[in-house]
């Protein structure tokens, strides 16, 4: 995340350096925390934002593209490959990574490969495709790590974790916007970072950052800060509720 | 109506879930079986992750165990040096399930274990009831040709065995050995499979330890209610894979299902019902080994990647 930053310092003193653009991007998230409650079944979130001090001719002639992401913590994941052994389909081979955004959610003014050349795509990480992550020890070849990185995206694609949506700017008059991003039923615990990007005829121009939480709240969060941190405890009162159970259905039902 | 739980971190259709503990709470009332060994294979096709469904079903089969134990406590047809004495190797069992949980979770190959050992234990004891109830079946169209029940013979390898200790509830004179060894076996099941262990239990305790048999049941729910009792308490501390959520409905759909369950099975006729039983263990055996044995569409996948 900090060599994000950095890069996008980087490229945006760059652009100033040459003094092409003062255009700035602003952004506001629809809600700032998303709370997990036991009804939870996913929803949207709505990034808002600005373009200031942009050129005002350019500005009508929508000259200038949008792209929102919306990344989960990162975490590491293990991505492992079945194989048959003695009939039986088990898992083989094993690749780990670190840094990966456990959700991953992007929204666009338009294609991709028409907002900006693909090196800056890649340095931004915009697109399902370019999400950094990084591969832990171990000499495994090229063929078989873009395998491994290329599942890792279809998998989460699969779960509904990583998601694109092209075209999913959109322009409410020549300086505001809104992108709507969806946020899973299984949307990840923890700090997310919403980030707008601005670009101008194929140039990236500025990045804006907004934080959002999302956490359980209630009995799910009480229920899963306490397995997790006191799972003993847990234990206990999970053995308690069922006696409990067991001995309510003995008085309810049983003569015998 | 979905409902999220907890600790699977997934949000899943709540009447699902009490459906399916109800269906496995009749079967389990009308057959006298715990029930666990069909109910962690559903939660299992219902996505739930292996290691969750596996510890979840211990916690479950607590409520279930409490009041079938409480009942026979109160006719006194428990043997409680008996049930002690297996319960002491169940703990131990445990113990070393959970610890093997932890270390193949690790290695990415839990869901694997679980799934060769569900079908390995489902179609022998599939097969075994199967075979046994046509025979019953065809033996009550014959009454002719029937044959008087074996009577277990009264020397076996079992009473040789050293570290004999006297259970005078059960007017035996038995070495600990075995006993120890039978309720280790069971809890290692317990905590790897998500079961009572009282499909194994009951039969080895008629066949090899020789209890007589109206404190077989009683004894063999005393060591499993606390086994499983001990077993979620290990598996919450060291694996966090209780979601007492879950639990919650799948008991509650258990304890009513088993209530119908039982009455039904008064009027129905044993050996095709034993006959039914078979083959739904069977197919529930034959869906987990296509399963192992298919080519799965999706080769990859991926889990949390904490301890190295």
């Amino acid at each position: 995340m900090r060599i994000l930053v950095a890069i996008l310092t980087l490229l945006a003193f760059v652009q100033t350096a040459y003094g092409v653009e003062k255009a700035d991007v602003q952004i506001g998230l629809s809600s700032e925390t998303i709370e997990i409650t036991s009804d939870f079944d996913g929803t949207d979130i709505v990034i808002f934002g600005s373009i200031e001090g942009g050129d005002r001719q350019l500005l009508e002639a929508n000259g200038y593209d949008i792209v929102v992401a919306l990344f989960g913590p990162r975490e590491e994941v293990v991505v492992r490959r079945k194989e048959r052994r003695l009939g039986i389909w088990i898992n083989g081979d094993a690749m780990r990574f670190s840094d990966v955004p456990s959700s991953y959610s992007v929204a666009t003014t338009k294609e991709l490969a028409q907002i900006a050349a693909a090196d800056d795509i890649k340095i931004l990480q915009l697109g399902l495709d370019n999400i950094n992550v990084v591969k832990e020890e171990g000499d495994d070849d090229d063929e078989k790590q873009t395998a491994f990185r290329e599942s890792l995206a279809r998998l989460k694609v699969s779960q509904s974790l990583f998601l694109e949506r092209i075209g999913g700017v959109e322009f409410l008059s020549p300086t505001l916007f809104k992108a709507k991003l969806a946020v899973p039923a299984n949307v990840p615990i923890g700090k997310h970072t919403a980030h707008a990007f601005l670009f101008r005829e194929g140039k990236f121009l500025n990045a804006k950052f907004a934080e959002m939480q999302v956490r359980k709240i209630g009995f799910e969060q009480f229920t899963y800060e306490l397995a997790h941190k006191n799972g003993l405890l847990y234990g206990i009162i999970a053995v308690l509720v069922a006696v409990a159970t067991g001995w309510l259905a003995s008085v309810v039902f049983g003569k015998d | 109506m979905n409902i999220y739980l907890p600790i699977a971190e997934m949000s899943v259709n709540v009447f699902v879930l009490f459906g399916m503990g109800a269906g496995v709470g009749f079967l389990s009332g009308m057959f006298g079986v715990g029930g666990g060994f069909l109910m962690t294979p559903l939660l299992i096709f219902y996505n739930i992750p292996p290691a969750v469904a596996v510890a979840t079903e211990a916690n479950q089969i607590v409520a279930s165990s409490f009041s079938g134990a409480l009942a026979h406590f109160r006719k006194a047809t428990v043997d409680i040096k008996l049930g002690v004495m297996l319960l002491a190797g169940g703990i131990v069992g445990s113990a070393i399930g959970v610890a093997v949980f932890s270390s193949l979770r690790q290695a990415g190959q839990l869901d694997l274990i679980i799934s060769i050992l569900y079908v390995v234990f489902l179609g022998t004891i599939g097969s075994l009831m199967l075979i046994e109830s046509l025979n019953a079946i065809r033996k009550n169209r014959n009454p002719e040709t029937a044959t008087p029940p074996e009577v277990p013979s009264q020397q076996s390898w079992v009473a040789s065995l050293p570290f004999k200790m006297r259970f005078e509830r059960s007017q035996l004179y038995l070495s600990v050995i075995p006993i120890l060894v039978l309720g280790m076996l069971v809890g290692i099941l317990a905590s790897i499979m998500g079961v009572g262990g009282g499909f194994i239990m009951v039969p080895a305790m008629i066949y090899l330890l020789r209890v007589p048999t109206n404190v077989v049941i009683g004894t063999s729910l005393f060591q499993i209610m606390f086994v499983t009792m001990f077993t979620t308490i290990a598996q919450s501390a060291a694996n966090q894979t209780v979601d007492i959520v879950l639990a919650l409905i799948l008991m509650v759909g258990g304890v009513i299902g088993a209530q119908f369950g039982a009455q039904a099975g008064q009027k129905l006729r044993g050996e095709q019902l034993r006959a039914l039983l078979a083959l739904i263990v069977l197919a529930v055996c034959v869906r987990l080994g296509w399963d192992l044995v298919s080519m799965p569409t999706e080769l990859f996948s991926i889990g949390a990647g904490g301890g190295h």
